[in-house]
């Protein structure tokens, strides 16, 4: 796996936003890569900039946008984030292709499934009309929509939002993508209609050999239908690894907070969550230290003063961005030193911090 | 219409007690959308009743139903002995504090014009006589309670706070009436995991502090466990299964309700991804499959299925279900 090529490398990637406010970082400084066939799950709640790191990859930022001159983003070794936009349009599709939360975002509301369907075959295949039609009946069958020729005449509308989401995915595979990015493609849609797209997702990704970078805020989807996590807050990857050892081993507090924090069906009814306190930081204001801290029951002074990167952990293939990571001698000391004073450095009273 | 069976219901002791109730609105064209059709449930005093089904099936319908928001087209609604459905206009207004509702969307359930304060306050400000000053310092005394600082947040409007602040205050502005019952629908819906811990906590602290009662609506079928004493299980407008939490989730009796659960995201990437998936499309509630609604998309069914409405059966103790062919629950209690 090491000496391999990665498919996607994508180094110190920052995008920031002119806002009227002030400049929001949304992404600030995230890297990552990703091999053939491999699925990357990003997870981090709403606002972490997960829709912002892979529009920055895809390069379908808006125009406040601005990505520092210093990050960088290679596909298959070549540099793509300075593509021009029509150089960037062919690669859609047929290098890459997205899915959205809401199907709607990429289907036009007033034309047919059909015709939506054969113009992408035909613009990236060159497909004659009957080619394309053809393509497309294949691709809505391979994709699990029932009387394909049948749909081809409906509007968008006239589909249930599962329904919708597939046909998005025949679009988005039409051309055999070597990398789909998909984010929150389940989100909107109800825990059926999430496994069987997922199912789908994970069959397809099978036969055709693509990579996936899987957004979700859900632990629950990133667990069963990744290989690689990356956890996002506030414009940063705090940790990253292999599924497994992540779960087996959640270095960073946030992590760790994160996945306390989940009802789980496997508890008892009536069990105590463990909440993490506060809200997520306000991305136009500077900030010191780590982004985490003031939500943290760990925190110390250091955090408050001096940016953590992520460091290596003695796990292979494993990084966390905290000075006191859950289950190091460090962590039990600073727990111990907050513990004591029931307050941490950030002034987050300990109890609150357990309860509500 | 076909009943859907009484078996779980408990009495007259029940705080709220829903009978038949039959919620449908006009599709055009001499259509009508069977939303809710003809359920039963009943709601102890300081229980917490869980309604889980996924979008669609009537959670919110039946939700408005017992608000008489509006009224349902038939059925009761016995609501601490008073029957929700005859009251006077001016009754149901007085009825209705005692009975609070708290929805998804807390931002656009908040008027943007207004203080929190004025938010808050506005429920009092209409059916009591407080003095101006007796308000405030219960205004102050709830927001305290939601854990948001009256100081610092009484003059600010709504879209300074996030939504889980929102919904704090949305809470704060239903509990101010000193309601017994609060519905609340998908709460916690639109926030994130982080956020969502420290609403459901919120939310048990002031049932057990005010001795409130609560039918609590998800699609989320672990919140909707985390809070509940007793879970119902919706589908397509009517009720499949209603069981004890912890029993429901180890021993699901209904076919829908092992879809459901088997459709979960386990956080555990050791465990296996379940190979049962549910097949073919939510039927249309304009045109409703005949007999059990869940028919079409069951593994199970034959043609009894088709024919006659299957209706609440006693499995066991505290667990009902509405199936011709059931599982077997293995830990079955004799009845
Ligand atoms: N076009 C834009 N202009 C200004 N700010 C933006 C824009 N798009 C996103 N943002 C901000 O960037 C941050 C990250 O957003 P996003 O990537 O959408 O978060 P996520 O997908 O993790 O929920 C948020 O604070 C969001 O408000
Ligand atoms: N005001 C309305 N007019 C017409 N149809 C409605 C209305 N409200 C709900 N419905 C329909 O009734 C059914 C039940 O809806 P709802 O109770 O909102 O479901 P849930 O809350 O479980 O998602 C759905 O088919 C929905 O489209
Ligand atoms: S009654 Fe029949 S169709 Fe309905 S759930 Fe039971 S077996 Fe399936
Ligand atoms: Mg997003
Ligand atoms: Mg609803």
């Amino acid at each position: 796996m090491q000496a391999k090529q990665p498919l996607l490398k994508v180094e110190d990637l920052r995008t920031y936003f002119g806002t009227p406010t002030g400049i929001l970082k949304a992404v600030d400084g995230v890297s990552f890569s990703l091999n053939k066939g491999e699925t990357i799950g990003i997870v981090g709640e709403s606002g972490s900039g997960k829709s912002v790191l892979v529009r920055s990859i895809m390069n379908i930022l808006s125009s406040n946008a601005i990505i520092a001159e210093t990050s960088k983003v290679h596909f298959n070794g070549k540099d793509i984030s300075r593509l021009r936009h029509c150089e960037a349009k062919h690669f859609w599709g047929t290098q890459m292709a997205m899915i959205f939360q809401d199907p709607m975002t990429s289907l036009n509301p007033v034309k047919k499934i059909g015709t939506q369907i054969t113009e992408s075959i035909r613009f990236h295949l060159k497909a004659s009309k009957k080619e394309a039609i053809q393509k497309a009946l294949e691709l809505m069958g391979q994709v699990g929509i029932p009387e394909p020729r049948k749909r081809l005449k409906q509007y968008p509308h006239q589909l249930s939002g599962g329904m919708r989401q597939r046909i998005t995915i025949a679009i988005a595979l039409a051309c055999n993508p070597k990398l789909l990015i998909a984010d929150e493609p389940t989100t909107a849609l109800d825990v059926t209609v999430q496994k069987q797209i997922l199912d789908l997702l994970a069959s397809l990704q099978e036969k055709l050999e693509m990579a996936m970078i899987l957004i979700t805020h859900d632990l629950g989807v990133v667990a069963g239908r990744t290989q690689r996590i990356g956890v996002m807050y506030a414009g940063k990857m705090l940790e990253t690894a292999d599924t497994k050892t992540l779960f087996r081993n959640m270095n960073h507090p946030y992590t760790e907070a994160l996945f306390k924090s989940i009802p789980r069906i496997e508890n008892q009814a009536h069990s105590r969550l463990e909440a993490i306190s506060g809200y997520p930081p306000d991305m136009t204001r500077a900030l010191l230290g780590c982004r985490f801290a003031p939500r943290c029951r760990y925190a110390q002074d250091q955090c408050l003063n001096e940016e953590p990167n992520l460091f290596e952990t003695d796990q292979a293939d494993h990084q966390q961005a905290c000075f006191f990571p859950v289950g190091s001698p460090e962590n039990k000391q600073a727990h111990a030193v907050n513990q004591k004073t029931g307050i941490t450095a950030a002034g987050l009273a300990l109890t609150a911090a357990v309860r509500s | 219409m076909a009943g859907c069976g009484k078996a779980h219901l408990r009495g007259s002791t029940a705080l709220l007690s829903v009978e038949d109730l039959v919620v449908e609105f006009p599709a055009g064209r001499r259509t009508t959308i069977h939303a809710v059709s003809g359920i039963s449930f009943d709601v102890l005093e300081g229980e917490t009743l869980g309604v889980v089904g996924e979008s669609g099936c009537g959670k919110s319908a039946t939700a408005r139903a017992i608000m008489q928001l509006p009224p349902p087209n038939s059925g009761s609604v016995i609501f601490d002995g008073e029957q929700m459905t005859q009251l006077s206009k001016e009754n149901l207004r007085r009825s209705r504090t005692r009975m609070q509702m708290i929805f998804q969307d807390p931002i656009s359930s908040l008027n943007p014009r207004r203080k929190v304060n004025e938010i808050v306050a506005e429920g009092l400000s209409i059916w009591h006589t407080d003095s101006d000053d007796i308000a405030i310092r219960r205004v102050h005394a709830m927001l305290e309670a939601v854990g948001l600082d009256p100081k610092a947040v009484e003059n600010r409007r709504p879209h300074q706070f996030s939504s889980g602040q929102c919904q704090r205050i949305c809470i704060a502005r239903a509990m101010i009436l000193d309601p017994k019952l609060i519905i609340c629908d998908e709460p916690v819906s639109a926030l994130d995991v982080s956020v969502q811990a420290q609403i459901l906590n919120l939310l048990t602290n002031m049932k057990k502090r005010y001795g409130l009662t609560l039918v609590f609506i998800a699609h989320d079928l672990a919140v909707v466990k985390n809070v509940s004493d007793r879970v119902v299980v919706m589908y397509l407008g009517k009720i499949c299964e209603v069981a004890d939490p912890d029993r429901l989730y180890t021993h699901a009796a209904h076919p829908y309700t092992d879809i459901l659960l088997a459709s979960v995201p386990k956080p555990d990437p050791h465990m296996p991804i379940p190979k049962l998936q549910i097949t073919g499309e939510l039927p249309s509630p304009i045109n409703p499959p005949s007999g059990c609604r869940f028919r079409t998309r069951c593994t199970k069914a034959q043609d009894v299925c088709a024919v006659q409405e299957p209706s609440l059966q006693k499995i066991s103790s505290n667990h009902f279900v509405a199936c011709h062919f059931p599982n077997e629950t293995s830990t079955h209690v004799a009845i």
